[in-house]
């Protein structure tokens, strides 16, 4: 019994075996890339936000410790812009989630055309983020935009509206834009959930008299929760961190109206070229959307 | 046998001794030999006319024998691309440099001054804004590669349905007049100004607070864009009122950039905009705007304080410390820079190359009498006028080595007033207060 338990436990000092060393050898060359791509960035990365780095002022770099986090979270514009993340991310995701479910529901039934429907559907995830944001500038340009010509057409307005120009909108249609690229990706997953279900619970349930309604709320959805997990925690990420949209279709206004916490990462690294408080800023996204992932896990994997 | 004992003779220590010595010096030889020399000048641009360029630096080789190693990028990264290339100590001798960048870039020591070079800074032919855009703290930083200056350009076409006979003298005039043709029906909007979060909007504004007599800062560098009698308010105000008030410029000018004006402006749909004077030509072509042959220029309105003055820019040719450390390559790199900003063979070649290819405006007085470009200028504009405005123009009074970091806080006021979000006061106060603190920061 002995002998068994002290077998079992990992060897933690020794010579390498042969097929350790082997192993070793095969790991080490991509575990050096990861090392130089990834490893050595980041942690640079938090070494620059411990100092004073701006690039306008070479050869002046102090080290100013945690001084660029202090400066960082004590600017209201850089709560502004949380607030602006917030709402945007709230608005995707929720938007993201219904929509995914109510598509993926749609698809796991059979009817004629369903094929050629699921495969409709994964376009907009194959464009990239770049062309999508391209896409919906044209869309929503005031002037020549798709959407005014459309709903002019369709004598829903007398003139042409402002659209990404009208700060009380320009958020909502930026998450419109995210929504549709986005959807795809979540109705794949939740219908890989959908998939899982035995179909003998639905069986059982109407067996029990429930209806289509009581079955949802009562078999389907709960069957969800680990595929929502999944979807809830992704998007949340991407909404929380995303650029492209922000940049391609407003450059963070009109006035602040998109000024997101990622587009102040960018203008205070990339145009003021103030790489100390840039880094800052990115490490304390970086931690508070680790944060909020582990949150939205814990809380569904209590509910699962 | 003999060969062993030769081999065995020479050590591996020997071998290794003789071995670093010999590459050592061949390394040295290298470096001090031709190889340094035979480098060519590292011209850097950004990626406007291209193949002109390219022709001209041809040209340059064929007639000096001096290489040229000419490398572009886009305009929109340029800026960082060239900081990352100078951080990263890249070869660059000369290039394209912004009049916005100058404070900065002589600050950080990554351009130089080219007063000791007296052929680049024989400034009798040039335009005051010119030279004026391309000295800082007394010291002028290159010679001319393009300027040109914001128009105030009208639809003559559309002013002749309302019954206008003279374009507006005055900013107050404008809104009555576009008022009519709006009354009218003849546009929905009237005016269109760019007020987008881009490059070109500080010159919009300018333009604007010039013309109303205003300034955005003083000679000593204080901000006072918020003074009531001096500042930027009878501009802004305008703008705000134009959109709010009389709806006769579009709510959408604040996500309208400077392309999407010139596109708009050119389907006929606009009476009065605020325009780089160089898209008149464009303006004015058949095959790219529906008001070919209306499109005219008229003298900036002016504000009730004001007068027809508007904002000029500049792009210039800088030299690096790099090209000046060595004597033959600053003295190759002058002749390339003369070659392009000055005269080559004795004309304003490149000037007038870019101005046939591209109708960009130049620095150099002269080149409004040359018989080639009035009669260029008056297939679709007024040649006279144009160098009248010219006359007017102004360099922009905020360049300073803070001017990237306040430009977007003072852009994002502008248009926080303009959606009525804050009042132009608010926004001039904001703004001034930016100014303040980098100023002080700096």
């Amino acid at each position: 019994m002995t002998t068994s338990v002290a077998a079992a436990k990992p060897r933690l000092r020794g010579p390498l075996t042969y097929d350790e060393r082997v192993a070793f050898l095969f790991v080490a060359p991509l575990a050096v890339v990861l090392m130089a791509v990834a490893v050595f960035p980041i942690l640079y990365s938090f070494w620059i936000s411990l100092f004073s780095v701006k690039l306008t002022r070479p050869g002046r770099t102090p080290f100013v410790g945690l001084d660029n986090y202090v400066t960082v979270l004590s600017d209201p514009q850089f709560w502004y812009a949380v607030e602006r993340t917030a709402f945007f991310a709230v608005l995707c995701v929720v938007a993201i989630s219904v929509l995914a479910l109510l598509v993926a529901l749609l698809l796991n039934e059979e009817f004629p055309g369903r094929r050629v429907l699921s495969a409709v559907l994964l376009v907009p995830w194959a464009i990239p983020y770049v062309a999508n944001a391209l896409m919906w500038k044209w869309i929503y340009d005031s002037n020549y935009g798709a959407l005014n010509g459309l709903l002019y057409q369709l004598d829903f307005i007398n003139s042409y509206m402002v659209w990404l120009g009208d700060s009380d909108k320009t958020l909502a249609l930026i998450a419109n834009a995210f929504v549709w690229k986005e959807v795809p990706l979540a109705t794949i997953l939740l219908l890989v959930g959908l998939k899982t279900i035995p179909a003998d619970l639905h069986a059982a349930a109407k067996v029990d008299g429930a209806n289509a309604i009581s079955r949802f709320f009562h078999v389907t959805l709960p069957s969800l929760k680990s595929s929502f997990g999944l979807v809830v925690v992704y998007e949340t990420m991407m909404a929380i961190r995303h650029f492209d949209l922000f940049f391609i279709l407003t450059e963070g206004g009109p006035g602040d109206a998109s000024h997101v916490v990622a587009w102040r990462i960018y203008v205070e690294t990339f145009r003021n070229l103030s790489f100390g408080t840039g880094a800052a800023m990115a490490y304390i996204l970086a931690l508070a959307t680790l944060a909020l992932a582990y949150a939205i896990i814990r809380a569904l994997a209590r509910k699962i | 046998m003999t060969v062993v004992t030769t081999l065995q003779a020479v050590s591996r220590r020997n071998f290794l001794m003789t071995a670093a010595a010999g590459l050592g010096a061949a390394s040295l030889a290298g470096r001090a030999g031709p190889a340094l020399a035979a480098e060519p000048i590292n011209f850097a641009t950004w990626s406007a006319a291209v193949d002109t360029v390219k022709s001209h630096i041809a040209a340059f080789e064929a007639k000096t024998g001096v290489k040229v190693a000419y490398s572009n990028s886009p305009w929109a990264q340029y800026r960082e691309t060239m900081i990352t290339k100078f951080i990263g100590k890249a070869p660059v001798d000369t290039l394209w440099v912004s009049d916005s960048w100058l404070p900065e870039w002589a600050e950080a020591g990554w351009i130089a001054p080219v007063d000791q070079y007296k052929s680049l800074t024989d400034n009798s032919d040039v335009d005051q804004f010119c030279v004026d855009s391309m000295t800082y703290k007394g010291k002028q930083y290159g010679n001319t590669y393009y300027s040109d200056y914001m128009a105030f350009i009208y639809n003559a076409e559309m002013l002749d349905k309302a019954g206008i006979k003279t374009p507006p003298q005055s900013w107050a005039e404008v809104a009555s007049q576009a008022k009519t043709i709006k009354d009218k029906g003849l546009a929905q909007w009237p005016v269109l100004i760019s007020m987008a979060q881009e490059s070109w909007l500080i010159e919009f504004m300018t333009a604007m607070v010039y013309s109303n007599g205003g300034r955005f800062v003083d000679d000593k560098g204080n901000a006072v864009m918020q003074d009531p009698g001096a500042g930027a308010g009878p501009a802004l105000r305008w703008l705000v009122d134009a959109v709010q008030k009389q709806q006769i410029l579009s709510p959408s000018c604040v996500e309208t950039g400077e392309l999407a004006v010139l596109k708009a402006f050119s389907s006929g749909e606009h009476a009065f905009g605020l325009i780089p004077k160089y898209r008149l030509r464009t303006l004015n072509d058949p095959a790219q705007s529906k008001i070919a042959g209306n499109a005219k220029i008229a003298l900036m309105p002016a504000g009730e304080k004001g007068s027809h003055a508007t904002v000029g820019w500049m792009r210039f040719y800088g030299m690096t410390p790099r090209a000046q450390a060595d004597a033959t390559r600053a003295a190759d790199t002058v002749k390339l820079m003369e070659w392009f900003g000055g005269k080559a063979d004795g004309e304003y070649k490149f000037q007038k190359m870019l101005f046939k290819d591209v109708g960009s405006g130049f620095g150099v007085k002269s080149l409004f009498s040359d018989p080639e470009i009035r009669a260029a200028y008056a297939s679709y504009g007024d040649v006279d006028l144009i160098g009248k405005q010219q006359s007017l123009a102004r360099k922009k009074d905020v360049v300073t080595p803070w001017f990237g970091e306040w430009n977007d806080i003072n852009g994002t006021a502008w248009q926080q007033a303009i959606m009525g979000k804050i009042t132009v006061e608010q926004a001039l106060n904001n703004s001034a207060a930016k100014w303040t603190e980098l100023k002080k920061q700096s």
